[in-house]
């Protein structure tokens, strides 16, 4: 490695521009007062001014103003000012120095904020940095030591920085690294035989040891049920196994506890609910036009999978392929798998930009199931991972290679009843009124196209010039060329040489200017009438040729298009006469006249070649299925799926994000990162990417599973932010602990979720207390050590079923189907994951208590303490009917109206799982009998008493 | 901490000074920063009150929303120019969303108006008399000549990701000043603007910092805000129901001693038993004098930005009142008497809000910012079919150049700043990005840009992202 201000670099550019521009960087090196020796043995050379004013003004000002952005590793605007070489490359939009050229040199106008351009971002630059820099790029930006010309040991291209970059953190990342079991320390002499069992109590034990801290006492047996059925079903027990097991708390009753809530369909709902918050699950697609219907009406067959497939205990790595490519694993699963794909489609569609839903698509994949940022590099290599833009175009291709079918899957039969017949019966008309649309959409633009054809072939030979949306040219007549024909057509010809019979002249001819337009076809029908060599030309377009005689490509694209008039299908406006079906004119059809040639597009292509107004009425036919599939009864279920195109595609890198600026296509592949492997030809893509997500060499997949069950099951994770295992992530303080659970997750679970969930809360560190401890305040204030249990605030979901389970509306065998409106009286039977969610529109109650946002991936969930949860635990609609409710049915259970006491006591066992004190209860008759009991309101003393108890600290909290 | 974003936690040491009823100054000169790192076992999230990254010139914003685009040229900004090319095309036609003709000079008088002689269309009379402390941007521009994407730009700071609104990075940053309402509040009468709650929506941070949004058609305060009310016991009872909350509360805390979240748990019912009343009392402005009633107009403009100066005055910390449902200032057709209509609903309440600001000595603290998510053309827009033009009548959008103003909150006032060319077609002097009146903005509440972040999805989020630049002068 070079050191800066070697004296002995000699410069070996820039040389020349130095005569001129010395006297000003004489005069501020001067003035800033860099010292040489007095006395030195030489005075000193231009070369070496140069380099004191580059090292003392030049290098600090680029590296403290510019290279933060534009520098290792990340090249905003692909511009890095980090070396010459690349200072001279400049950015995507061109070079920004020209070196001796202060006034052609973009970066200087850019810094005096006289470019569209300001920068720096955080604020001008002094009048002197700025004259710094244009003595300097005067003077031919001359650049010593590292970054300079001569230095060979700063690479010079992005892309061999991101490949070291890559290197480097896969050897030093902890998340990189290969998953090792690790053996569990032997627990100290002193320590509680109880915590020498488990594995991952060992490992908890020393690192709490090490830290000086013991762990807490053993949670109480009454706290410990409530604790694991909340954290296993999301729902309080009742009263009466509280007692059960308080009254037998042996570790063989806590064991067949568990194995009995790990088995339970309340268990799946509870778990599937954390799912869907990473799934970004909703029921509609967000803002929509207002030609569509927002209502996702199948989304919930996705959810009910995610439930089922969890209460079967499917082993991880499965689970999460079938959601990206159930439609392409062999052997191919049942239908009713088809509904994992939900995954990917019920995101935002941002009204149809196709980007945007790729973009979503790759962070649900990538952070979501890996905990790796990768979708930062959709405009630029990413800033700390090592993710280029590559990658990330590459992960895009395999999406753009998908698309939504216009038809979903029945995935089941109707539900049964008598609304079936007429539903298909509605069903079909409305789509035969799809079907019919496209079918018109087509003619129309097919017979459009027939008769613009000559403007088609004329743009193929010379394209006009584009406006900044880089839509096609308009014609004077209004229309506007279609991208798709102009795209096809310019594939048909560009592949064919002067040899072809129909395209041979357009070949030879369209290249030259207009002058060149008779000679060169001159020559070809010369060479034909001379029959030399043996001409294979079409007589469909000799004939024009020789009767038209072009003089310009104008006139030779009307020829041509007249060929396409003539053999084009009758409906679009063809001339064909009877009898006229020569061989010849069959291959002029063949090439320009069936379906899927250039100019005759297929139904499925209609809407890309559809106007706004026939694309709204589109969604207005689609909108009345949708209205239909979401409001009618007797539909059959149907399965949110993608499935890949006919042709998967890969995707051009897009400079900035950019659609109008295309860079390099790459080739569809798993990011470097998993190897980099390219996907198999044929298809899109996913299933490929999906085994590389479960690879064995892949350890982010898994440690990122482990890391998110453990920190809702703790209140903490082990790495702290639960979605980023990235290298700007927190490092795991129990890094052996998590690799050991995690491989042995997979060895000896099997990537069995129940395994995992069984394996942590039959340890001893979840059956802690979690009793404040002043020793721990000041030593592990956020409890990393896992010294003690977290004590928690239910979630919106488990706060609200707990009413429900109290007021005794559940209705406990309800199994799913289309949502309901979670805040309705009428949906009181129905646990909350069964609830409707309008990412548009999320109700302000489910907002305030901090219910995932559903635009996002969302590993777990932020807690607020905002008044307006406490609002609506003493007004809202939702507490106030459990509270009727509660109180009716304490009133059932004990008839006797003179026995308040009994009454309080079955109220307390149904809301808080437990009889009250004799304080409590105390407190409560007294309250009763103040009461004015003349009071015949619909609230009245119980129900007002009820809803005292479901408002209460501990009815929200678990200890 | 129970959650994955750790870093962001704001802390319980606010918590208990806000539970001690304990105001902003008790705070001394701990920075929000300071404030951050000695959170310790914090207890979640709040709405408490935290001090700027500087001292503030502004602690509130009221944000009047002229949603659909209003056009400056009609307004505030006047182009004498345009008349002499009537019935011809001006020498720049730039793109926007629709296809211009000619060049339609405004139909409407401006006037100069106070010691500065600002300029203001007769669409304004009322604002106009406060001409001398409105700061008037002449030279704003944005991206694109869409809706959807320029509101995004003017909430949230991007046009196309999903990325928090600007009421809630500020309530986010500084909390807010009475626990006992909404922190961000959105008023729009008769439904949502275009993009819906997007506008005011959270994203990534936390849900309590999304604006609340109010349906100002509604008459009555108590349905006005969510939950504020029992549906079935007078306040009588609900107290005494309270009373027995609250004493079986203090038991079950007293077993669980030091527990912070226990705590904010509890000190959240009492301020929801205030908020009960104090809430429904700031919504409420049958309470205000008939006279004041008056000046404001007794209509949904009026009552809506009354509504606006209770929620200030009572500590509310980011107010947008938006004109209506859609997008009722997408005057493509009809300009005069549509843009008449328009001003004539929203002038007069607007006048009376800065009245009142000024007289109860609150403007200086209240940054007000008028304005829409663009201009329009200087051009008449030419009719087509499918777009509802039938004759050329109105204004395309326009994004290059438009016009915001803003008063009070440490604003220059009486001041024009920037310019749009001679037709005000694009910004061409001292042009104003989106992104720099965001950055100025934040300055004036105390918040640095590029300091007031989020770490979400492994990256720190700002809402002018890499952009911005505080506008020097635009600072009185």
């Amino acid at each position: 490695m070079l050191q800066p201000g070697l004296p002995t670099r000699i410069w070996t550019r820039g040389r020349r521009a130095l005569g001129f521009a010395l006297g000003v960087g004489f005069a501020v090196v001067a003035c800033c007062g860099t010292s040489r020796p007095a006395g030195a043995e030489t005075a000193p050379t231009v070369v070496d001014l140069q380099q004191q004013f580059f090292e003392s003004r030049v290098r600090p000002l680029l590296s403290t103003k510019c290279q933060e952005c534009h520098g290792d590793g990340i090249a905003e605007a692909g511009l890095r000012l980090d070396s010459r070489q690349a200072l001279i490359r400049g950015a995507d939009s061109g070079p920004v120095v020209v070196p001796g050229k202060a006034a052609e040199s973009r970066l200087l106008a850019v810094v005096r904020h006289a470019d569209d351009i300001a920068m720096p971002p955080e604020g001008k630059l002094s009048d002197d940095e700025i004259s710094v820099l244009e003595t300097w790029i005067s003077a031919g930006a001359p650049w010593s030591g590292p970054g300079g010309d001569d230095d060979t040991s700063t690479p010079a291209a992005g892309p061999v920085d991101m490949q070291r970059r890559l290197e480097d953190s896969l050897q030093s990342h902890w998340a990189f690294q290969p998953l090792l079991r690790h053996a569990p320390p032997a627990p100290a002499p002193q320590a509680s035989p109880e915590w020498a069992h488990s594995r991952i109590d060992r490992f908890v034990l020393a690192a709490a040891t090490a830290a000086g801290v013991s762990p807490s006492p053993a949670a109480s047996p009454r706290d410990l049920v409530r604790r694991v059925w909340f954290d296993l079903t999301g729902m309080p027990p009742p009263a009466a196994e509280v007692d059960a097991f308080a009254a037998q708390p042996t570790e063989e009753s806590y064991q067949a506890l568990v194995d009995r809530l790990l088995a339970s369909r309340h268990h799946a709902e509870h778990w599937a609910r954390k799912w869907l918050d990473v799934a970004r699950y909703a029921d509609t697609m967000g803002y929509a036009f207002d030609s569509q219907d927002k209502r996702y009406p199948f989304a919930w067959t996705y959810r009910d999978w995610v439930v089922s497939a969890l209460a079967a205990d499917r082993p991880y790595d499965q689970f999460i392929t079938l959601q990206i490519a159930a439609d392409l694993v062999v052997p191919p699963v049942p239908p009713s798998d088809l509904a994992a794909l939900g995954f990917l489609t019920v995101g935002r569609t941002f009204l149809g930009n196709t980007n945007d839903i790729i973009d979503d698509r790759i962070d649900l994949v990538t952070r979501g199931l890996m905990g790796l940022t990768v979708a930062c590099a959709r405009c630029h290599d990413h800033k700390y991972e090592p993710v280029t833009t590559a990658d990330y175009y590459a992960l895009h291709g395999i999406f753009a290679s998908c698309q939504i079918p216009e038809e979903l899957p029945e995935i089941g039969p109707p539900p049964p009843g008598p609304e079936a017949a007429a539903f298909a019966a509605t069903y079909a008309e409305l789509r035969q009124a799809v079907t019919d649309h496209e079918a018109a959409v087509r003619a129309r633009a097919v017979r459009e196209a027939v008769t613009h054809a000559a403007a088609y072939f004329f743009e193929v030979a010379r394209p006009a010039v584009r406006g900044a949306d880089k839509r096609p040219p308009r014609l004077a007549d209004g229309y506007e060329l279609q991208q798709l024909i102009i795209d096809r057509l310019t594939r048909l010809v560009g592949g064919q040489t002067e040899q072809h019979p129909i395209l041979g002249p357009w070949v030879a001819a369209a290249s030259g200017s207009d002058a060149e337009v008779p000679s060169r076809l001159a020559r070809l029908l010369d060479a034909e009438a001379a029959g030399q060599p043996a001409s294979n030309l079409n007589t469909v377009i000799r004939d024009e040729l020789v009767s038209a005689r072009p003089n310009s490509l104008a006139d030779l694209a009307e020829a041509y298009a007249r060929v396409v008039m003539r053999i084009a299908p009758d409906w679009a406006g063809g001339t064909a006469v009877a009898g006229d079906e020569t061989d010849d004119v069959r291959a002029a059809r063949e090439l320009f006249g069936v379906d899927g040639t250039p100019f005759v597009v297929l139904t499925s292509e209609a809407m890309r070649v559809a106007n706004m107004a026939e694309q709204t009425e589109f969604r207005r036919r689609q909108l009345n299925i949708t209205k239909h599939q979401a409001e009618a009864a007797g539909g059959p279920p149907r399965a949110m799926v993608l499935v890949d195109r006919p042709e998967p595609q890969d995707s051009p890198i897009l400079l900035r994000g950019s659609p109008a600026r295309r860079g390099d296509v790459v080739k569809r592949r798993v990011p470097m990162l998993l190897g980099g492997a390219g996907v198999g030809a044929g298809s899109s893509g996913r299933l490929d990417l999906a085994r590389a997500l479960v690879a064995p060499g892949n350890p982010l997949t898994a440690r990122m599973i482990v890391n998110w069950a453990w920190t809702h099951h703790l209140g903490g994770g082990l790495v702290p932010a639960a979605g980023d295992l990235g290298l700007r992530g927190e490092a795991p303080a129990h890094r052996e602990l998590l690799d050991d659970l995690t491989r042995r997750f997979i060895e000896e679970g099997g990537w069995s979720l129940r395994w995992l969930h069984r394996e942590i809360v039959t340890s001893r560190t979840f059956r802690q207390s979690s009793a404040a401890r002043e020793d721990l305040a000041d030593r592990d204030p956020d409890n990393r050590l896992f010294a003690r249990a977290n004590r928690r605030r239910l979630d919106w979901e488990a706060w609200r079923d707990s009413m429900l389970v109290a007021a005794n509306t559940l209705d406990r065998v309800h199994c799913g189907g289309p949502g309901v409106d979670p805040l309705a009286v009428e949906s009181m039977s129905v646990r909350s994951i069964y609830g409707r969610l309008d990412r548009q529109d999320v109700p302000g109650l489910l907002r305030t208590f901090d219910v995932a946002n559903p635009d996002t991936v969302v590993h777990v969930r932020v807690r607020t303490t905002v008044p307006q949860q406490s609002l609506a635990v003493l007004n809202s609609e939702l507490v106030v009917n459990a509270a009727r409710r509660l109180a009716a049915r304490v009133q059932a259970e004990v008839a006797d109206p003179a026995r308040d006491d009994l009454r309080v006591d079955s109220l307390w066992r149904a809301a808080l799982s437990r009889s009250p004190s004799a304080e409590e209860r105390d407190a409560a008759l007294a309250w009763l009998a103040a009461e004015p009991s003349s009071d015949t309101s619909a609230f009245g003393r119980y129900e007002r008493l009820a809803q005292a108890v479901l408002a209460v600290a501990e009815f929200q909290f678990i200890d | 901490m129970p959650h994955d974003l750790a870093a962001n936690r704001l802390l319980s040491r606010r918590d208990v000074l806000s539970r001690g009823g304990l105001g902003l100054g008790w705070l001394g000169a701990a920075s929000l920063l300071d404030a951050e790192r000695a959170d310790a076992a914090g207890s979640g999230l709040s709405l408490a009150p935290r001090l700027p990254h500087f001292p503030a010139r502004a602690r509130a914003v009221i944000h009047i929303f002229a949603n659909g685009g209003p056009s400056h040229i009609d307004t505030f900004d006047p182009k004498p120019a345009l008349a002499a090319y009537t019935g011809r095309e001006i020498p720049t036609n730039l793109p926007t969303e629709r296809r211009t003709g000619a060049a339609l000079p405004s139909p409407f008088q401006f006037s100069r108006h106070g010691e500065s002689g600002l300029e203001v269309s007769e669409l304004f009379p009322s604002v106009a008399r406060h001409a001398d402390r409105l700061l008037v941007v002449r030279s704003m521009h944005a991206d694109v000549p869409n809706h959807e994407p320029s509101l995004m730009l003017m909430n949230c700071g991007d046009a196309r990701l999903v990325r928090p609104s600007a009421g809630a990075w500020v309530t986010y940053a500084l909390g807010t000043e009475n626990q006992n309402l909404p922190g961000f509040v959105a008023m729009c009468p008769g439904g949502f603007p275009i993009k819906e709650s997007e506008n005011w929506r959270s994203a990534f941070l936390p849900g309590a910092f999304q604006g609340t949004y109010i349906d100002t058609k509604k008459r009555d305060a108590a349905d006005l805000v969510e939950n504020v009310r029992h549906p079935a016991l007078d306040r009588d009872a609900q107290r005494r129901q309270f009373d027995l909350i609250s004493q079986l509360d203090r038991r079950h805390l007293a077993a669980r001693p030091h527990d912070p979240a226990l705590e904010a748990r509890l000190a959240s019912m009492e301020l929801a038993w205030r908020m009960q009343s104090e809430a429904t009392d700031a919504f409420d402005v049958s309470r205000e004098p008939a006279h004041v009633l008056a000046r404001y107009g007794d209509d949904v403009q009026g009552r809506q930005m009354l509504i606006a100066r209770r929620l200030v005055e009572r500590g509310v910390r980011y107010v947008q009142v938006w004109h209506g449902a859609g997008q009722p200032w997408d005057s493509h057709e009809k300009i005069e008497t549509n843009h008449r209509r328009l001003a004539g609903e929203c002038d007069r309440a607007i006048g009376a809000l800065l009245d009142d600001l000024v007289a109860h000595g609150m403007l200086d603290s209240t940054l007000v910012l008028w304005g829409g998510e663009f201009g329009r053309t200087p051009t008449v827009e030419l009719p087509a079919p499918g777009t509802g033009v039938s004759e050329p009548s109105g204004r395309d959008h326009n994004h290059h150049g438009f016009t915001v103003w803003m008063a009070g909150g440490g604003v220059r006032g009486g001041t024009v700043h920037g310019a749009t060319d001679e037709f005000g077609f694009k910004a061409v002097e001292k042009p104003v990005h989106v992104h720099d009146l965001q950055a100025t903005m934040l300055h004036l509440l105390g918040l640095d840009h590029t300091r007031l972040t989020y770490r979400h999805s492994g990256r720190d989020f700002r809402l002018t992202d890499v952009h911005g630049r505080v506008v020097p002068e635009l600072l009185g």
